[in-house]
């Protein structure tokens, strides 16, 4: 066993988790990788477990927050002392995963963000989506107190602390952004990293139009509830 | 038949449905005393009419039977806050289930993979199940 965890949340990803698994053993071997299949209907778990990965399959479909929660109660079960979070759809590059998981052990920070400076995505832009960016950012900053420049980044490696504190809470949905204030409201340190971030290779995003003012005020909301708890943490 | 004889009889009725339901355990008794609250209290209201009355002249409100509707309201939100909590304390465990679980079974199912002495047996024969 490694001291480190690949998470993959998945959820109809057949075309792309095993090639996820696979670049992700060629970047950096000496990691182990669950993926969890959040109660996904296609070949995702088969073609997780083909590629090399441990599969948790989720009898029942309990959002981004939840599928991902579990990978993070696993690797607090199993002991691993650092987690790696992925998207498997294929926008994050495992390319720069030795370097993220290298700042993660010389403690630059209890979680190093891989954070798209340039972006080279499908999707252009557009400026409500750009506005929105702006907006968070803002939020963030306020919350947080220094700046964040891509707060709305799923590729992160976590140190032992961090796995322990998702363990117990994880955002529900759309966790990013609140993430991130949870964390420092906890006194945990981010540290972000450039990476690349391809266009993705299949599926469709998690945020479309319809859902994206849902998006803003929920994320607005929970940064604002986050700022009025004193400590997070609440076993139960 | 004026509406304080219907308010009586509703109310027995209905504090007779809330017990009966105890009785019956289909409500629990955590969730039952909101409602046997309010039973008891559209109760007494309808016994005592002169109760509300005197209420309603020192808050300020003419149409006595107004403050009952006020009454109902507030208790009908109080409940459905209280209902909200609760879903959200099922979510929550339901969650945590789903969870547990789905890391047991792929833990069994990676034991059952590997034999003791560490020798893989997964070349497509899986004969269990």
């Amino acid at each position: 066993m490694n001291d480190a965890v690949v998470i993959i949340p998945a959820l109809n990803e057949e075309k792309t988790v095993a090639a996820v698994v696979n670049s992700i053993l060629c970047a950096v071997p000496a990691v182990d990788i669950v993926v969890v299949s959040d109660g996904s209907t296609d070949r995702t778990v088969q073609e997780a477990r083909a590629a090399g990965a441990f599969v948790i399959n989720l009898s029942a479909n309990l959002g981004i927050g939840g599928a991902v929660q579990t990978g993070y109660r696993y690797a607090k079960e199993r002991g691993y002392q650092y987690a790696i979070q992925i998207d498997a759809d294929g926008q994050h590059d495992p390319a720069d995963l030795p370097r993220l998981l290298e700042e993660a052990r010389q403690g630059r920070g209890d979680m190093i963000l891989g954070s798209r400076y340039v972006e080279r995505t499908a999707y252009r832009s557009s400026r409500s989506r750009r506005m929105g960016m702006i907006l968070l950012s803002t939020l963030v900053r306020l919350a947080v107190g220094y700046p964040i420049k891509d707060t709305t980044s799923g590729y992160r490696v976590v140190n032992r602390r961090i796995i322990e504190l998702f363990s117990s809470y994880y955002p529900f949905d759309y966790p990013e952004v609140e993430v991130l204030v949870l964390l420092h409201r906890n006194r945990m340190t981010i540290h972000e990293v450039a990476v690349q971030m391809k266009e993705r290779q299949a599926g469709v995003s998690s945020i479309n139009v319809r859902k994206s003012v849902y998006y803003m005020v929920k994320v607005t909301l929970a940064v604002g509830l986050e700022l009025l708890r004193k400590r997070a943490i609440e076993e139960d | 038949m004026n509406i304080y004889i219907l308010g009586i009889a509703f109310s027995v009725v209905f504090l007779f449905t809330v017990v009966d339901l105890m009785r019956r355990r289909v409500l629990m008794e955590q969730y039952s005393l909101l409602w046997l609250g309010m039973g008891v209290v559209i109760l007494l209201l309808s016994i005592f009419p002169q109760w509300l009355n005197g209420v309603a002249v020192a808050v300020g409100i003419y149409y006595a039977p107004s403050l009952l509707f006020l009454i109902g309201f507030l208790f009908m939100l109080g409940t459905m806050l209280h209902l909200t909590v609760v879903l959200s304390r099922l979510t929550k465990r339901t969650v945590r289930l789903v969870q547990e679980i789905a890391i047991l079974k792929a833990e069994l199912a990676d034991g059952n993979r590997t034999d003791p002495d560490g020798t893989d047996k997964t070349d497509g024969t899986d004969k269990t199940d």
